[in-house]
């Protein structure tokens, strides 16, 4: 179905990027994002990905919003104590009415994950993404700063790209700024208007990214081939 | 010469004066022409000029009925690089 008059009034300015215009839109339309996580670095990420035009946000989340949570742009303070992800949905609703934003669910079958977590939760994530054979992001916070690791079809897996982080969570601007950079990453690989996209890790130090290309680690699983 | 097809972008405004042209140039071969009516002022100097740093040639305009017609042949579609992120 070709974009109708609204959305391109909606897109206009997105429309315009170098690479952009109607077929990586049209990809991002079509597209099912699971975001797994909440907090200051889920709720840029889901800000910008409801903006941009995903067609289907599927909202990942089990924990309530706490205090902290405020810094992430969806949770606002008076909302402690309840469910992040419902909450997230209340907040997505009016951002772009082309936006489908649910909870995810069992059999809601993503064609894309974006990975706002650290530690367990993080890797559980990006290796069910990897199983799934579907493209995903993970994004990091640690203490000054953090990392994006953008796995692209084919590309090293997140496992092959971890580094042992401090486990103290970023300040919330650079939270916001990953999660932002986390969900940039995920609609070039969507839209297919940079390519090739290659599998990456994007370091940010002091609010300096630094991005260096993944590297398989010799025996790790994702080098196999898929069965399917 | 014959467009391979034809777009009256002349009641809209930027940014969606230069968008529309481009998603009609999307639907193009490279070589084919697309005409484009378009009004004075501001579509009329932006729009062959981000056709032409896209890559595509302005190959003529000329007066027309409550605005101008612009010929642009499609050029090579060209790839944006993946973004660096270096500061």
């Amino acid at each position: 179905m070709p974009l109708s008059d609204a959305e391109v009034e909606r897109y206009a300015r997105q429309l315009l990027l170098p690479g952009w215009g109607k077929v990586p839109q049209d990809f991002v339309r079509v597209s099912r994002v699971q975001v797994v996580g909440g907090g200051p670095v889920a709720g840029p990420a889901l800000a910008y990905l409801a903006a941009a035009g995903v067609g289907t946000i599927l909202v990942d989340d089990a924990a309530d919003a706490a205090a902290e949570d405020a810094a992430g742009w969806l949770w606002p303070p008076d909302r402690v104590g309840q469910p992040r992800s419902s909450v997230a949905l209340e907040s997505l609703r009016g951002a772009n009415r082309f936006a489908k934003v649910r909870l995810h669910a069992t059999g809601a079958d993503p064609t894309a994950a974006l990975v706002c977590a650290s530690g367990a939760t993080a890797r559980e994530a990006a290796e069910r993404a990897r199983t799934a054979g579907i493209p995903h992001v993970v994004a990091e916070g640690d203490g000054d700063g953090g990392s994006v690791v953008v796995v692209p079809p084919g590309a090293p897996c997140f496992a092959c790209a971890f580094r042992v982080g401090t486990g103290i969570p970023p300040p919330p601007a650079t939270a916001a700024a990953l999660g932002a950079l986390a969900a940039a990453e995920l609609l070039m690989i969507l839209s297919g208007a940079s390519l090739p996209m290659e599998g990456r890790r994007i370091e940010l130090v002091r609010g300096h990214p630094q991005s260096r290309p993944t590297t398989r680690q010799p025996g790790c699983a994702c080098g196999a081939p898929r069965v399917v | 010469m014959t467009p391979s097809g034809r777009l009256d972008i002349r009641p809209f405004a930027c940014p969606l004066t230069w968008v529309k042209t481009r998603i009609a140039l999307e639907g193009l071969r490279q070589g084919e022409v697309l005409e484009v009516l378009l009004a004075d002022g501001e579509p009329l100097e932006n729009v062959p000029r981000s056709a032409a740093l896209e890559g595509h040639a302005v190959l003529s305009r000329e007066p027309a009925p409550g605005g101008w017609r612009l010929l642009l042949r499609k050029g090579q579609v060209r790839h944006a690089p993946a973004p660096s992120w270096e500061a």
